[in-house]
C-alpha cells in the first residue's frame, strides 16, 4: 500500500507515447513543466485524480499517481528526489538536452 | 558464432509481428496498460522514470561485429546515440519510443538479436566467462551449453511464468570471471578422472535484498544429462517457490527454507522420473551446437614481439593498458583485449554509437569478427594478435576507449541508478564519477592494485554490490540520497558476502569513506597482498575507526 502523503499533492504520469514524465496542469493537459502543474489536497485532489484516471483511460498517459509537493511561490515543486529527477531529467550526459536540466545544489 | 537456423528465425519473426500488432492495439486504445503491461516486459520492454527502456539480449555475451554495428545504429536512430551495458551482459536503450519499438525489434531480428525474456519471471539471458573459448585456463568452451539453455528455455511453456525471475550463469574456466555462485542456477564445466565433460550444479544463489552464495548439489553432472536435470530444478521450484510474497520468490529463499540437501533430494527424485524421456538432446545435435564455437584458426606466434615491447617502454599509458586490458589467449602470440567502458568521469557501461562502429570495425579487422560483453560492463575484442596492439590501443585510446583500468578501483560496476531506474533510491552514476576523478591517477590506482568496486542504487543489487571487495549502496533516508559502504565481498571462485561497514554518508561523504578505507589497506598490506585478502585478515573493524572515527 502507498504511504499516505500529508500536505499538498501534484498528480504524475508518464506519456504513452515516449514514456516522458508529466503532471497534471490546471488547464487538464499534461506537460513536463511543473510551474503549470496544479496541486491540491483532499477532495480537490480527489477530483485531479479522476481527471487522470480520465486521460489514462483515453490512452493518453500511463500510471498517473499523486506525489508530494512542495509549494514555492505559488507554484508545486515534487517533493521527493524520485520525483524531482522524473520532472528534471537524469543528472548525467548534459550534452542531451533534457537530460541537461538538473543542477543537484538547487534541487 | 551460433548461426540462427530457419526455426530460430521464423520465432523471432513471428514474435516481431505479434508485438507490432500489439503496440499498435496499444496506441489505439484497444488494450489497456494492464493488459499490456505483461506483453511489453515479455519483450524487454520496460517504462522508466523519463521514458521507456528496451533492455536487449546479447546471449552469453557474445556478438559479431555485424550485431554491434547494428546496435549502434539503433543508438542513433531510435535512440540519444549510445546505449548501457548491463551486468547481464545485455545492452539497455534508454530512450526509445512505444510506436518505435516494434521497427527496432524488427532491425535486431535482421542480425539475430531479440529482447525476448529479457523481462518476467522467466528464464533470462544465461551468462558466461567473457573469454570463453579463448582462454587458456578452461576446461572446455562453456558456450555450446549455454546456447543449449537458451534454446531449450526460449518460450519455454512450463517455465513462462515462474514464481519469479531466473538467471543462469555458466563457467568453463577455474577462475570464476561469471560470478557462478551468484546465480539461481551456476554450472561449473569440468572433466571426471575420465576426461569426460560435465557440470558442477549449483543452485540458490542470488543478490538482491536477501544475498545468498549458491549451494553445490551435484559434483558432477555428466554432459548427455544436461537438460533433463536443469528442468528438475526448475521443476522443483516452479511447484514450490513461493507466489505469495515477490520479495521471497526467488529459488534462494525456497532453498534456504528446505535446506540444499532436501533441494538436491527433491530434484534428483524429479530428475529419475524424467531423465530417460526425450528432454536432453541426442549426442549429434550437441555436436551440431559445437560447431558453432569451434576456435578460430589463429597462427601460433612468439610470445614476446620487440616493437610491443618496445612501445611500451616509451609510453606509460600504453604499458598499463598492456598490463591490465589484456589477458593471455590459449593460442600463444595472441591476447584478449578488454576494452574499458568505465572513462574516469564517465558513466560505466555506456558506449556511444560512434564507439560501438569503432568496437565494430576493431573486431572485423582484429579479432574474427568477435565481441564479446563481460558481466562487469566491459567489451572485449578476443583473439588479437599482439602485434596488433599498438594500432588498436591508439584506435580505442582516440575514441576514448582507451582507459587502462581493467580489474582496478575505478573499474565498477555500476548500476544505472535514480538517474534512469523506477526502482532505484538513489544515483549511482554520479558517485561513480566523483570516486574515478577522485582516483584519476594511473599510477596510484596501479600501485592499489586489483580491486573491485561495486555499486547499486537500491537492494535489488544490480551494481551487485554484495559481491563487491568495497560494495556501496545507495539508500533513500527521508527523501535524501545517502550511501552505505559495504567490504570484504566477492564475485569470484572464493564467493563471499560484504559486510555493511556503518552509517551511511551524503554523496560526499562517500568518496571520502572510499578513500579512507583505501589508505588503511595501502597502511596495512603485506608485500603483495590484494586489497580482499588484507580485509580478510585483518577484518572490519580497523577500517571501521579509520572511517567513522576521524569522520
Amino acid at each position: 500500500m502507498a504511504k499516505k502523503i500529508n500536505g499538498p499533492q501534484m498528480v504524475l504520469a508518464n506519456r504513452l507515447d515516449d514514456g516522458r514524465a508529466v503532471f497534471l496542469t490546471r488547464s487538464g493537459s499534461w506537460s513536463p513543466d511543473t510551474a503549470l502543474a496544479a496541486y491540491g489536497e483532499d477532495a480537490a485532489l480527489d477530483a485531479l485524480l479522476a481527471e487522470a484516471a480520465k486521460s489514462a483511460g483515453e490512452n493518453l498517459v500511463v500510471d498517473p499517481e499523486a506525489i508530494g509537493a512542495i509549494l514555492k511561490n505559488g507554484v508545486a515543486h515534487p517533493a521527493h528526489i524520485k520525483h524531482i529527477m522524473q520532472a528534471k531529467g537524469p543528472s548525467v550526459r548534459a550534452d542531451l538536452g533534457y537530460q541537461a536540466g538538473f543542477d543537484w545544489e538547487t534541487k | 558464432m551460433y548461426a540462427y537456423d530457419t526455426y530460430d528465425r521464423t520465432m523471432v519473426d513471428i514474435r516481431v509481428a505479434e508485438f507490432r500488432d500489439q503496440v499498435e492495439r496499444r496506441v489505439k486504445g484497444e488494450l489497456s496498460e494492464e493488459e499490456f503491461r505483461p506483453i511489453r516486459l515479455m519483450n524487454g520492454l520496460y517504462l522508466q522514470l523519463h521514458a521507456y527502456m528496451l533492455r536487449v539480449a546479447v546471449p552469453y555475451g557474445t556478438m559479431s561485429g555485424d550485431q554491434m554495428r547494428k546496435l549502434a545504429h539503433i543508438a542513433r536512430k531510435y535512440d540519444k546515440g549510445y546505449g548501457h551495458f548491463t551486468t547481464r551482459q545485455n545492452i539497455q536503450f534508454n530512450w526509445p519510443k512505444l510506436s518505435e519499438t516494434p521497427d527496432i525489434l524488427a532491425e535486431l531480428a535482421n542480425v539475430e538479436m531479440h529482447a525476448i525474456q529479457t523481462s518476467g519471471n522467466c528464464i533470462r539471458n544465461v551468462t558466461s566467462d567473457q573469454f570463453a573459448g579463448a582462454t587458456a585456463d578452461e576446461v572446455a568452451d562453456p558456450r555450446p551449453y549455454a546456447e543449449l539453455l537458451r534454446q531449450w528455455s526460449s518460450f519455454h511453456p512450463e517455465f513462462s511464468f515462474l514464481p519469479r525471475k531466473f538467471k543462469f550463469a555458466i563457467t568453463g574456466a577455474a577462475t570464476d570471471r561469471a560470478a557462478v555462485k551468484w546465480h539461481d542456477i551456476g554450472l561449473i564445466v569440468k572433466k571426471n578422472e575420465k576426461g569426460e565433460i560435465g557440470f558442477e550444479v549449483l543452485v540458490g544463489g542470488g543478490m538482491g535484498r536477501t544475498p545468498v552464495i549458491g549451494k553445490t548439489i551435484r559434483e558432477f553432472l555428466p554432459e548427455k544429462d544436461f537438460l533433463s536435470y536443469m528442468e528438475a530444478i526448475l521443476r522443483v521450484y516452479n511447484e514450490q517457490g513461493r507466489r505469495d510474497n515477490k520479495y521471497k520468490a526467488r529459488i534462494k529463499i525456497l532453498v534456504e527454507a528446505m535446506g540444499a540437501d532436501e533441494y538436491a533430494r527433491q530434484t534428483e527424485a524429479e530428475w529419475e522420473k524424467i531423465k530417460n524421456t526425450s528432454i536432453d538432446v541426442p549426442a549429434e545435435e550437441v555436436a551440431r551446437i559445437k560447431a558453432f564455437f569451434i576456435p578460430p584458426p589463429l597462427e601460433v606466434l612468439p610470445s614476446q614481439v620487440q616493437s610491443v615491447d618496445d612501445f611500451a617502454k616509451k609510453n606509460f599509458l600504453f604499458s598499463a593498458w598492456l598490463k591490465n586490458n589484456t589477458n593471455a589467449h590459449k593460442v600463444s602470440g595472441h591476447v584478449n583485449v578488454t576494452i574499458s567502458l568505465k572513462p574516469h568521469g564517465g558513466i560505466p557501461g555506456d558506449a556511444t554509437a560512434e564507439q560501438m562502429d569503432l568496437v565494430a570495425a576493431l573486431a572485423d579487422e582484429y579479432s574474427q569478427s568477435e565481441i564479446r560483453v563481460s558481466h562487469e560492463q566491459n567489451l572485449i575484442l578476443p583473439h588479437v594478435a599482439l602485434n596488433d596492439l599498438p594500432t588498436i590501443w591508439a584506435d580505442l585510446d582516440e575514441a576514448g576507449l582507451g582507459t587502462a583500468n581493467v580489474g582496478l578501483l575505478t573499474d565498477m560496476i555500476v548500476c544505472p541508478g535514480l538517474d534512469y531506474c523506477a526502482l532505484a533510491n538513489a544515483r549511482s552514476i554520479p558517485i561513480a564519477q566523483a570516486i574515478t576523478r577522485r582516483f584519476d591517477d594511473m599510477k596510484r590506482l596501479q600501485d592499489i592494485g586489483p580491486l573491485k568496486v561495486k555499486m547499486s542504487g537500491c537492494i535489488n543489487s544490480c551494481g551487485h554490490h554484495h559481491a563487491g571487495h568495497i560494495g556501496i549502496l545507495g539508500v533513500d533516508r527521508k527523501g535524501e540520497e545517502m550511501y552505505q559502504i559495504l567490504l570484504g565481498g566477492s564475485g569470484a571462485e572464493d564467493a563471499s558476502k560484504a559486510g555493511i561497514l556503518g552509517p551511511g554518508f551524503d554523496e560526499h561523504g562517500i568518496v571520502d569513506a572510499l578513500e579512507k578505507v583505501v589508505a588503511v589497506y595501502l597502511g596495512e598490506r603485506l608485500e603483495g597482498e590484494e586489497f580482499l585478502s588484507t580485509y580478510r585478515r585483518i577484518g572490519a573493524q580497523v577500517f571501521k575507526e579509520a572511517v567513522y572515527d576521524a569522520a
